[in-house]
């Protein structure tokens, strides 16, 4: 499989291996090749040249002393691959290669030759004796023939092994690398509960183990941080709104006094709402919300529907819904009233005058659909804490946030589009 | 009325002492587990407003002790602690109502008189404001003897300002106190204005007084003298 990653393509381990192993086996061919054919080829004519000598030797020492002229004809007669020919003039050995016409096979097949003058009855004759070099042929194709099983054995042993190897001593580590790929924060696992016998393996499982460990309590001090800060400041958020609920209370303030005071009041609103969604956010954080509810959806929505029908109201939007029956699923109660007040209260919000909004829940998804500013928003912060699309709106940003984290919690998607006026986010469970 | 409120926080007890004076209330405190256990065994209170955390305990310890002595006093649950798991402790144990704190303290005195109301009168109780009679238990509103149709919403803005007569009341606490749950959603309290009018609207059909005064533009006042 490949996969490209930043543009290039990446290969398997495997296939890196056996592309090696292929190169250097095409390589060994062509090199060896060439040079086992000339070796072999050699090493027979030695061999054929050495024959033809011990022939000449013995025909020197045994017969030439005791052959007489008037035998020669005859010898020759019986004689198959040695004759005695008329002297040719030379004096020296002489070896060489010549195609002579077989009467069995009828066809010309290769000889090795050897011509040598020898002495009968002190007359001076060529020996010649030959060879039948047709089997040289034979034996060098028998040769090529096994070369080449021998490498395609050898191939497919690579392959073989090599899959055998990434089946078998690398599955450790691919197991490691899915386990990574899974990998959240938060989530605690351990690597080196994988087994495995090879020690970089098992290195890198600890290595691992040590990295995650490292980042999880990373995580879980700064969530921690945020729960805490986020309890703590309850108390003097509750001192600073009992007292200005007091002071509102004063008959003396004037009219510009009052509105100030009365702002503040609503600051300290908004700074709760600020607190309890921080709360929210980290409370999904530490996992301390379990999914085993069944929740039916339309009834959250029904639960919260005229409340948020009569904010819709004073802005006049109108909210339509298309709402499947009894669509139950396993989940927890208070995140998915929690999901929904806050689709609620987003579509409204960023809504226009005279707007419209739209519900649709069926057994697949659940889609909220509102009108709003004529373009499409920006998808790649806008589910990051404490962004904004409109920086001066009242909202403090957690909204989408909040509802992408319960949607990651209960491994559902929620995707975003522009269609028809409509911004639309869809949740499909 | 007796109320006994239990917080080690002083500003805020400090507080809320001050916001229930001037209405029916006798008002005791308790900074420590300690002292507000003295205080129970020694005298009897209509209601015990109780903070959990405590410098020398736990709330809750104080809840189990009322519970064994089977006493009567409704129990305000005031907490900084907001998880379902915490308010089921505490109504288990006893407790009749529950606030997260941070909370108004025009709630905290709504939902004291309720529960005055609910323990003393086991609910059946008619709240009089001049010509206006309110029965809480079968949810009717008479003026000068006429029945007044009201919404849920209207009914419960009419306890809530009759509640907290005399106080200055902005639109967000008012908008928060309608909206119970929903109330950290709120981003729009213009929704309140709809619900002020209509009452006044129907009050004043009936030939009731306007006792609603408007502060400033965004406050109100249920006003006893007019």
């Amino acid at each position: 499989m490949e996969q490209a990653i930043n543009g290039m393509k990446k290969h398997k381990l495997l296939e890196q291996t056996i592309k090696f192993y292929f190169i250097y086996s095409i390589l060994v061919v062509v090199i060896i090749g060439p040079l086992f054919y000339i070796m072999s080829n050699v090493l027979y004519e030695k061999d054929a040249n050495e024959d033809l000598y011990a022939t000449k030797k013995q025909f020197e020492t045994i017969q030439s002393s005791k052959l007489k002229l008037k035998d020669i004809n005859q010898w020759n007669k019986f004689n198959r691959n040695a004759s005695i020919l008329p002297f040719n003039g030379n004096h020296e050995d002489n070896l060489f290669d010549h195609n002579y016409y077989d009467a069995i096979n009828k066809e010309y097949e290769p000889y090795r030759v050897l011509n040598s003058p020898v002495k009968i009855d002190n007359h001076l004759f060529t020996f010649s004796t030959k060879i039948n070099m047709v089997e040289k042929e034979n034996l060098l194709g028998c040769i090529a023939i096994l070369f080449a099983t021998l490498l395609l054995l050898l191939i497919l042993g690579f392959l073989l092994i090599t899959q055998f190897i990434s089946k078998k001593l690398w599955q450790p580590f691919y197991a490691t690398l899915e386990k990574m790929e899974q990998f959240e924060v938060g989530n605690f696992f351990l690597m080196s509960e994988i087994e495995c016998k090879t020690e970089e393996f098992h290195r890198l499982n600890l290595v691992v183990d040590k990295l995650i460990s490292k980042n999880n309590l990373i995580f879980k001090s700064q969530r921690e941080f945020i729960e805490n800060a986020a309890h703590e400041l309850q108390t003097p958020i509750a001192i600073f709104r009992v007292k200005i609920e007091n002071i509102l209370q004063n008959k003396d303030l004037n009219s510009e006094q009052f509105n100030l005071i009365n702002e503040l009041y609503g600051t300290i609103s908004r700074l709760v709402k600020l607190n309890k969604s921080l709360l929210v956010l980290s409370k999904i954080d530490s996992k301390t919300y379990t999914l085993t509810d069944k929740v039916n959806i339309n009834e959250v929505i029904l639960n919260q529907i005229d409340f948020f029908c009569e904010q819709a109201t004073s802005k006049n939007n109108v909210i339509t819904s298309e709402l499947f029956d009894n669509v139950t699923i396993n989940s927890n109660l208070i995140l998915i009233e929690v999901l929904i007040s806050n689709l609620f209260l987003n579509t409204i919000n960023h809504n226009k005058t005279n707007g419209e909004i739209q519900i649709i829940l069926n057994k697949q998804k659940l889609v909220f659909m509102n009108s709003g500013i004529d373009k499409p928003l920006q998808k790649e912060k806008m589910f990051e804490r404490f962004s904004k699309s409109n920086p001066s709106s009242q909202g403090n940003g957690l909204g989408l946030s909040i509802i992408k984290k319960i949607v990651d919690t209960n491994q559902w998607a929620i995707s975003y589009y522009y269609k028809n006026s409509l911004h639309t986010f869809e949740i499909t469970f | 009325m007796k109320i006994l409120i239990i917080e080690d926080e002083f500003e805020i007890l400090l507080s809320i002492k001050k916001y229930l004076v001037g209405y029916d209330f006798v008002i005791e405190t308790a900074a420590t587990l300690k002292t507000a256990i003295e205080k129970i065994e020694l005298y009897s209170y209509d209601c015990i407003v109780l903070d959990l955390g405590l410098k020398d305990g736990d709330g809750f310890d104080l809840l189990k002790k009322l519970k064994n002595k089977n006493r009567i006093e409704g129990i305000i649950i005031i907490s900084a602690k907001n998880t379902l798991e915490t308010k089921i402790e505490g109504l288990t144990l006893g407790a009749d109502d529950y606030l997260t704190k941070p909370f108004h303290l025009s709630e905290l005195m709504v939902r004291i008189q309720a529960l005055v109301r609910r323990k003393q009168f086991s609910g059946n109780n008619v709240i009089i404001f001049n010509e206006i009679e309110i029965d809480t238990f079968l949810k009717t509103v008479r003026v000068k003897g006429n029945k007044l149709e009201l919404t849920k919403k209207e009914m419960d803005l009419l306890l809530f300002l009759i509640g907290n007569k005399n106080k200055i009341l902005s639109r967000s606490v008012i908008a928060e106190h309608l909206s119970g749950d929903m109330a950290d959603m709120l981003d729009n309290y213009d929704f309140v204005y709809a619900h002020i009018k209509n009452l006044k609207k129907k009050i004043k059909e009936m030939g009731g007084t306007n006792y609603l005064k408007s502060i400033y533009g965004t406050g109100y006042k249920w006003n006893e003298e007019t």
